[in-house]
Parts: structure tokens; C-alpha cells; sequence
């Protein structure tokens, strides 16, 4: 299978602190990757890097064989990468639907000029994510976290990404929620999209995810399945400390 | 959306009507309210939807009034020329202000562009007074109209058509995603789309509706001077006049205007000089207090109460 996204030896730092250090791992097409690590591994960063919120210090970044190191976020949205964030930051004053819509446009001026008010893109893809007819016409301060992250998913998968990259989805869902998202994740690789989800509801993960890259302190420290990964003395270490992991 | 139109063809239809029944005095009084309005609406457009708050607009309506005077004083341009050049050299200097706005936010942002006024202000004066009129600026600049009544309707139909159009590009996807960018700028490229080109084209709107406006009320007023232009005065009057009215709404900027401009006047007899201005502080701050959003939300609940009651006058009427 093609490599949809290489990053190679990529590099943070935050002042004398390397958020990121000489990570790299891949993610092939259709595959679904978990990333996981304990709390300040560097997750969020890395999806930063990818998504250039922030710029990496050092490394590469291949999206379908191109370096994209170069391009701001909107051209690696273009290009079909998109992401959720840890902490839903929907646009406040604007209805679940317009929300979408924002996801929807396309780059161009006159298009958007010309979009119309009442667009049924928007309506699907609210329906897709589970979001119920009158539940699009609601506002962000009226949504439970669960809806907040659905809208999350919905505004991202508006941009049709061929490579999305979810950011503690399950946070703050009830048990219910995370089974719904869980299906719908599963739905969506189905249909062929490819992803990279940070979780650390890793009871979720397992029956998600192809493949796992586990990170501490910025680096990698173990690849594989998921069953190899949780078995890995090195991450039960890093997860909880060196004491509990011998015991 | 029906309602909407109907409602601006009655405005438009009733302001046409107006000099039947009212004094020139009172017309001249409509005039500077036009005037205010687009200016206002130039400052909606841009720091309403985008949250980019300019400080800085009497920079870009004196650069359409400078330009058009200059030309017409001392080359004998004729207006019909020396006003589309104004109205693209204002469209310049809104690209001038769109280069802080790639760095800055916020007050920052503010702060920059009030500094574009100031200094233009103070450069005026000194650089090339013989051109610019220096400190007197220039006067008996030609003007379109003579007359109240034909200068209120060149007003008015200017204003009107700014209106429409502003008001019809902010329903369509572009208010939404300017919108957006006031709430999350960051979310919006996160949404694959080129922030700074919107942005661009919010200055490059801005601008333009500036120009208009300040070339015409040049030649409406027939003289411009550094401290009539460049004031802080000046300013707070757009500013009041937009957020009076209710940002964001374009319609909200001229009610802010006509509200105002109206307050000054009939409160000119009753309190004298600068008092007036201190009242119309007090009266601001009453809006706010009770009407956050400006007058624009009580005029839309207004029509929105209207709508249902004949709805419910229909309903009534089917069914006996």
C-alpha cells in the first residue's frame, strides 16, 4: 500500500524543551493509525506540525509522496488533509449548519458569493455525523460535548479530507457517545478514508485502529498492532511509571 | 428574504418622497446622515464582519477627499474623472492598511491604523503645503450639485445602492465567512480557505465604499482641511454611528447615522457647543445598556412582531 503521509525525523522545540523530537512514522491509504502517549508526549503537537499551526524546527512532512513543509494550512486542507481539536472550537454565533457550511466553501470568492443560503451539503453532512434535523439550527452553547465533537467531525470531514486526524475524539463522551463515534469512524474507513487518531481511551481503540505508534516525551518508543504495542515493557513504563509496570 | 426587499423598497420609495414635505434646512441635515451612513457601512464591512477594528477610516475617505481636491484644484481635472481616481487610490491606501492586519490583531490592529490617520494628519500640514492647502487645506473646490434638494438625492441614491449591495454580499456566503474570521481566525483556515484573500477583499470593500463616499461629500462640502478629516471627533461619529446602529448588519450602520446625525441637530438649540457631544455619550451608553446590539435588533423585532401578527391576521382570515 501507498504511503498517504511520511513524516520523517520531525522536530520541536518549545525553548529548551523538545516537544517533538526525531519522530517519524507513516500512515498508509485506508490504514487508520492510533497515536497514543501519556499526557504532554507531544500528540497535539505533531498534529500542529501536520497541519502547520505550528512550524516544525527540523523534518519532513510527505502528504502523497510531496514534501509539504512549504504550504500553509488552508493548501494542506486543500490538498486533503483535515483535523479535529482536543478542545471543540466551534464558531460561537453560528448555528450547527452554517458551522458545516464554513467547512464547505470553497476557496474561491466568487463561489462563495454565489454559495446559496440553504445548502443540502450541509444538511448531509450534519445527518452523517448523527446530528438530528432540528439539532442543525442549535447552537454551539446549546450542544452536550458529545454534539460538540460530532460538530467537530462534521466541520472536518466538510473539507472531504483523505486524511483526517482526530484529536481525543472520546474526551468527555459517555459510553454511548463513544460507541456511536466508534461506528461511525468505522463507517467512514469503510468508505476509504484514512486516518490518525490520539486517544487515550485505548478500550476504543482497540477494535479502531490497524496499527498503533506510541510516543513519550516527544519520541517514538514502540510501533506495531495493537495487542504488540500494550504488551510492549517500554510503553507500560511510560504509561504508568516503573514500579507498577513490573508488577 | 421577500420581506427584506419589500422593506428597502418602502425606505427607498419614502426617502424619495422626503424633500416633498420637509424644509431644505432638514435635507441638509439628511445629507450628512447619508454621508455618515456610508462611511459607517465602510467601518461595518470591515471591522464589523472581521473584527479587524479600524481606528483609521477618516485616513481612507481623506485620502478620496485629498486626491479629487488636489486633482480638481490644481491640474482642472473634471469630476467625473478626478472621483474614479480618488476612489482607486483610496482602494490603495486599503491595501496600505491590509499589510498590518497579515501581523497584528485586536487592539494592535487598532492601534496601527489610528496611527495611519494621525500621521497624515500631521503630514498634511507640513509636506507640500502648496499643494495640499497645508494646515487651511483647500476650499472652493467645484461642486457637483448646487442646491439641497438635487444634493440629497445624489446623496441618497449613493448611499441606497452602497446599501443594497453591501447588504446583499454579507447574506451570501461571504458575511458568513468574515464572520467566521472575526470568531476564529484560525478555524478558518482550518476550513481550507485563504484567509488573507477574504480579508484582502473585506479592506479592498472597505475602501471603496470610503472613497465613494469621501470624494462626494468633498465636492458636496466644496473645501477639506487636515483637521476636519483627520479628527478623532470625526472618527467616534462613524464609530458611534455603526455601533449604535448594530454591527454586522449594514442596515444597523444607518439607522446609527440617521439616529445621530438627527440627535446632534434637534439637540442644538436646547444645549449649546461641545455639551451636545457629552449628551450623546449618555445616549450611547443607553443604547448599549439596553440594546447590546444596537438599534438594528429593536428594529428587527419590531418587524419580526409585524410579520407574525399579519401571518396570524391571514390565518384568521382563512379559516372563518
Amino acid at each position: 500500500m501507498a504511503k498517504l503521509l511520511d513524516v520523517q525525523s520531525l522536530t520541536k522545540k518549545f525553548g529548551g524543551l523538545f516537544a517533538v523530537y526525531d519522530l517519524s512514522f507513516h500512515v498508509d491509504e485506508g490504514e487508520s493509525l492510533g497515536l497514543i502517549g501519556p499526557n504532554g508526549s507531544g500528540k497535539t503537537t505533531t498534529f500542529n506540525l501536520i497541519m502547520k499551526e505550528l512550524k516544525q524546527d527540523e523534518g519532513e512532512i510527505y502528504f502523497k509522496g510531496k514534501e509539504i513543509s512549504k504550504y500553509p494550512t488552508h493548501e494542506r486542507v486543500k490538498m486533503g488533509i483535515s483535523r479535529t481539536n482536543q478542545i471543540p472550537r466551534p464558531f460561537s454565533e453560528m448555528s450547527v449548519s452554517k458551522n458545516i457550511r464554513v467547512g464547505i466553501m470553497p476557496d474561491e470568492l466568487m463561489r462563495i458569493i454565489s454559495m446559496n443560503s440553504q445548502s443540502d451539503a450541509e444538511r448531509k453532512i450534519g445527518k452523517s455525523v448523527g446530528f438530528k434535523e432540528h439539532a442543525l439550527a442549535m447552537y454551539p452553547r446549546e450542544l452536550s460535548m458529545g454534539d460538540l465533537r460530532r460538530l467537530e467531525l462534521a466541520r472536518a470531514l466538510a473539507t472531504n479530507p483523505k486524511l483526517l486526524l482526530l484529536d481525543e475524539v472520546f474526551a468527555g463522551l459517555t459510553v454511548g457517545e463513544i460507541a456511536e463515534l466508534t461506528e461511525l469512524l468505522k463507517e467512514k474507513k469503510e468508505e476509504g478514508l484514512t486516518f490518525i487518531i490520539v486517544s487515550h481511551d485505548l478500550r476504543s481503540l482497540a477494535t479502531l485502529v490497524d496499527r498503533v505508534v506510541v510516543v513519550s516525551f516527544g519520541r517514538l518508543i514502540a510501533e506495531g498492532s495493537f495487542k504488540e504495542v500494550i504488551a510492549d515493557e517500554k510503553v507500560q513504563e511510560a504509561y504508568l511509571g516503573k514500579q507498577h509496570s513490573q508488577i | 428574504m421577500k420581506k427584506s426587499l419589500l422593506l428597502w423598497a418602502i425606505f427607498g420609495a419614502l426617502m424619495c418622497l422626503l424633500p416633498l414635505f420637509t424644509s431644505t434646512g432638514t435635507l441638509r441635515v439628511f445629507i450628512f446622515a447619508n454621508f455618515l451612513a456610508i462611511f459607517a457601512m465602510s467601518w461595518d464591512i470591515l471591522s464589523g464582519y472581521t473584527g479587524y477594528i479600524s481606528f483609521g477610516h477618516p485616513f481612507l475617505i481623506g485620502i478620496a477627499g485629498y486626491t479629487t481636491a488636489m486633482l480638481t484644484r490644481h491640474t482642472g481635472t473634471p469630476l467625473f474623472l478626478s472621483i474614479p481616481l480618488a476612489v482607486f487610490f483610496t482602494m490603495i491606501g486599503g491595501t496600505l492598511f491590509f499589510f498590518p492586519a497579515l501581523r497584528t490583531r485586536g487592539t494592535y490592529f487598532a492601534l496601527v491604523t489610528l496611527a495611519f490617520m494621525e500621521v497624515t494628519y500631521h503630514l498634511m500640514q507640513v509636506v507640500e503645503p502648496s499643494l495640499t492647502g497645508g494646515t487651511r487645506g483647500l476650499s472652493g473646490l467645484p461642486l457637483l450639485f448646487t442646491g439641497a434638494i438635487p444634493n440629497y438625492y445624489l446623496s441618497f441614491f449613493v448611499m441606497f445602492v452602497i446599501a443594497l449591495g453591501l447588504w446583499a454580499l454579507t447574506r451570501s456566503g461571504l458575511g458568513t465567512v468574515l464572520s467566521a474570521i472575526r470568531l476564529d481566525e484560525e478555524s478558518v483556515k482550518s476550513a481550507g480557505l485563504n484567509t488573507s484573500k477574504l480579508k484582502l477583499f473585506a479592506f479592498m470593500l472597505s475602501a471603496l465604499v470610503a472613497g465613494i463616499g469621501g470624494a462626494l461629500y468633498t465636492h458636496y462640502l466644496g473645501s477639506i482641511s487636515p483637521r476636519n478629516m483627520f479628527d478623532i471627533n470625526f472618527l467616534f461619529t462613524i464609530l458611534i454611528a455603526a455601533l449604535i446602529g448594530g454591527e454586522q448588519s449594514i442596515v444597523g450602520p444607518i439607522l446609527g447615522a440617521y439616529f445621530l446625525t438627527f440627535l446632534l441637530e434637534y439637540l442644538r438649540p436646547y444645549i449649546p457647543g461641545a455639551w451636545r457631544f457629552l449628551l450623546y455619550g449618555v445616549i450611547a451608553l443607553l443604547v448599549y445598556y439596553y440594546a447590546p446590539k444596537g438599534l438594528y435588533s429593536i428594529f428587527q423585532a419590531g418587524t419580526n412582531r409585524l410579520g407574525k401578527k399579519i401571518k396570524r391576521n391571514e390565518q384568521y382570515g382563512q379559516t372563518t
